[in-house]
């Protein structure tokens, strides 16, 4: 074992990848103009398209910084040797904020109930006047602005603390980031709850689940711990970094993988189950749009392919301590996040039935949907990697880091 | 009529140890009594993979089967009532038990397996007891006990196990 050990003083700071920045810039940078492009032809489902995207990267963003701040509220020291992972991926946040304002600007192009059009049934229109009080468009800005507030706060000092304890190794950082890991962990999950209300349930604005924050969160969680066992997989080798990460810090995001897909999965039906089962007119319209016609095989695929199966694989004990074969799953995973979200935002785009009516939906899926998807995670991985330039790969500063390296399994 | 030598070890490390190697030497019967787990142990008496998680997944699926199968009988078939216009049949709204009662069979029944099948309780006797020093195993020292072969004499083996660096060493006979 001793002898495969590097000794942290050689641990070389990480010069960046000219190449891989350069990449994603011009990934993000085209990928968003032909979005503007497909602006031009057809503006709500573009932004439904960039809207799917941005939540995507918003959502493995919020899963590692939950991820962070949890560790930190715990006190835990396994992880310590993959932290710099995990802020590696909540690191891109102030991009995100950026391209949050085309959403803010283009807002009525999507919700409904910024400017309902007068041919809406009457009852409808009366609930959208009804909830006035909440779904206003100075509401909905200003109450984006405190989520992101909430949000960049805590992830900028989490990530600042720990880059300035690479340098100085003071203890007083941890001690800190304990500190606001836990009071960011109900902080961030309130906004992030009231972020999935406002951005994606107000969609449809007379259906509403009160589970729903919890259902994106967890959702965006199993997809953030499945990119870090990417990362993982992909920095393991001879390299200086990969050679540190062992097989039980595998093992234990595997296990927190199975935990989350399993957690997925019962929130899921809870959701399901529960309006099935109350059977009220309002509820279950917004079901039977997502489970009939041309989403009912999505429906299905997630049923499958984000529960049942995952969980059957991730149970294998063998599985999990496999890099490789874990990374499969976590590919998989992170396809069916995106499925996910596109179940979620499209089905509500028609802009005809909300209320108690409801009728076959047609896919209406547009390109726009792999333009604004590698645009928006173009500029995000290059704000990430140019974030990471010059800094240690591995939290060398953090008085616990010995601990991490021998850890094994209890 | 089983005759086992026992021997008392301080430390685990030196146990795991010796289990290896006197199951290298050939020696069968062996077995570890501990405590605590040990880690390595199971590797170093090659013990066979455990049959419980098989017997929970059988329960499992046996109890979550007949709990589902429960409900459709009853509400679908046997006796149908229409409840808020459902179908008799409404299978999201038997997933609830249908879990509760595979847990609960599967619970119940590795709990129960394993104390009367795999524990082999109740279980009054046990040769090991009739050493008065083995009461330490249940305390803070390790033991490992190794069966005699038929006519062997116990002087060999209490010899080897000494030098692997056992403590107490003695042999005993199970009563008629």
């Amino acid at each position: 074992m001793n002898e495969e050990r590097i000794s942290l003083d050689e641990l070389p700071r990480w010069e960046g990848s000219r190449t891989a920045l350069m990449a994603c810039t011009v990934a993000g940078a085209a990928g968003l103009a032909l979005t503007a492009i497909g602006y031009l032809f057809d503006a709500r489902r573009t932004m439904l398209s960039y809207l799917v995207a941005f939540l995507y990267f918003l959502g493995l963003t919020l899963g590692m910084l939950a991820l962070n701040m949890a560790k930190y509220a715990a006190r835990a020291r396994w992880h310590i040797v993959i932290r710099r992972a995990i802020e590696a991926v909540h690191a891109p946040l102030p991009a995100l904020a950026v391209l949050f304002i085309p959403i803010a600007l283009a807002a009525r192009k999507i919700y409904v109930w910024i400017d309902p059009p007068a041919g809406l049934d009457k009852e409808v229109l009366h609930n959208i006047e009804h909830k006035h009080g909440y779904l206003n468009f100075p509401g909905f800005v200003w109450r984006s602005v405190v989520y992101f507030a909430v949000w960049l706060l805590i992830s900028e000092l989490l990530f600042r603390h720990s880059v300035a304890q690479d340098e100085d190794g003071s203890p007083r950082w941890t001690a800190s980031n304990r500190r606001w890991g836990s009071v960011g962990l109900p902080l961030v999950a309130i906004a992030a709850t009231f972020a999935a209300f406002d951005w994606v349930m107000s969609l449809n604005p007379t259906w509403y689940s009160t589970l729903f924050g919890v259902y994106f969160l967890t959702g965006s969680f199993v997809a953030g711990l499945s990119l870090l066992v990417l990362i993982l997989t992909f920095v393991r080798g001879p390299g200086v970094v990969g050679s540190l990460v062992k097989k039980p810090h595998f093992h234990n995001v595997g296990k927190l993988l199975l935990a989350f897909v399993c957690f997925w999965g019962y929130i899921a039906f809870s959701q399901y189950m529960l309006m099935y089962h109350a059977n009220l007119p309002e509820e279950v319209p917004w079901f039977l749009v997502r489970t009939h016609g041309s989403w009912r095989p999505f429906a299905f695929l997630l049923a499958f392919g984000r529960f049942i199966l995952p969980f059957l694989a991730l149970l294998s004990r063998d599985l999990k301590l496999r890099p490789r074969a874990l990374s499969v799953v976590a590919a998989w995973l992170l396809f069916m996040h995106l499925i996910d979200l596109i179940w979620l935002v499209f089905p509500s785009a028609q802009m005809r039935d909300f209320g108690m009516k409801w009728s076959p939906a047609s896919l209406g899926l547009h390109w726009t949907l792999i333009t604004a998807f590698v645009g928006v995670g173009g500029v995000w991985a290059a704000c990430a990697l140019w974030r990471l330039q010059g800094k240690y790969l591995v939290p060398v500063g953090d008085p616990y880091l010995e601990d991490s390296l021998r850890y094994v399994q209890p | 009529m089983k005759r086992l030598v026992l021997a008392e070890f301080a430390e685990p490390e030196p146990l795991v140890e010796a289990a290896r190697k006197l199951r290298e030497s050939g020696r069968e019967g062996l077995d570890a009594y501990s405590p605590y787990p040990i880690h390595g142990i199971d590797e170093a008496l090659q013990l066979p993979r455990s049959k419980v998680p098989l017997v929970a997944l059988i329960a499992g699926l046996a109890g979550a089967t007949g709990g589902y199968v429960l409900q459709w009988w009853t509400n679908a078939i046997d006796y149908e009532i229409n409840v808020a216009n459902r179908p008799p049949h409404a299978w999201p709204t038997n997933i609830p038990v249908t879990f509760e009662s595979g847990v609960l069979v599967c619970v119940l029944t590795i709990f129960f397996g394993s104390l009367f099948y795999f524990f082999g309780l109740p279980r009054t006797y046990h040769p090991v007891f009739e050493a008065e020093a083995f009461r330490s195993a249940s305390l803070d020292k390790f033991w490992i006990s190794a069966e005699l072969r038929e006519g062997e004499e116990p002087g060999d083996l209490e010899r080897a196990l000494r030098e692997l660096g056992a403590g107490r060493v003695t042999h005993v006979k199970e009563e008629d």
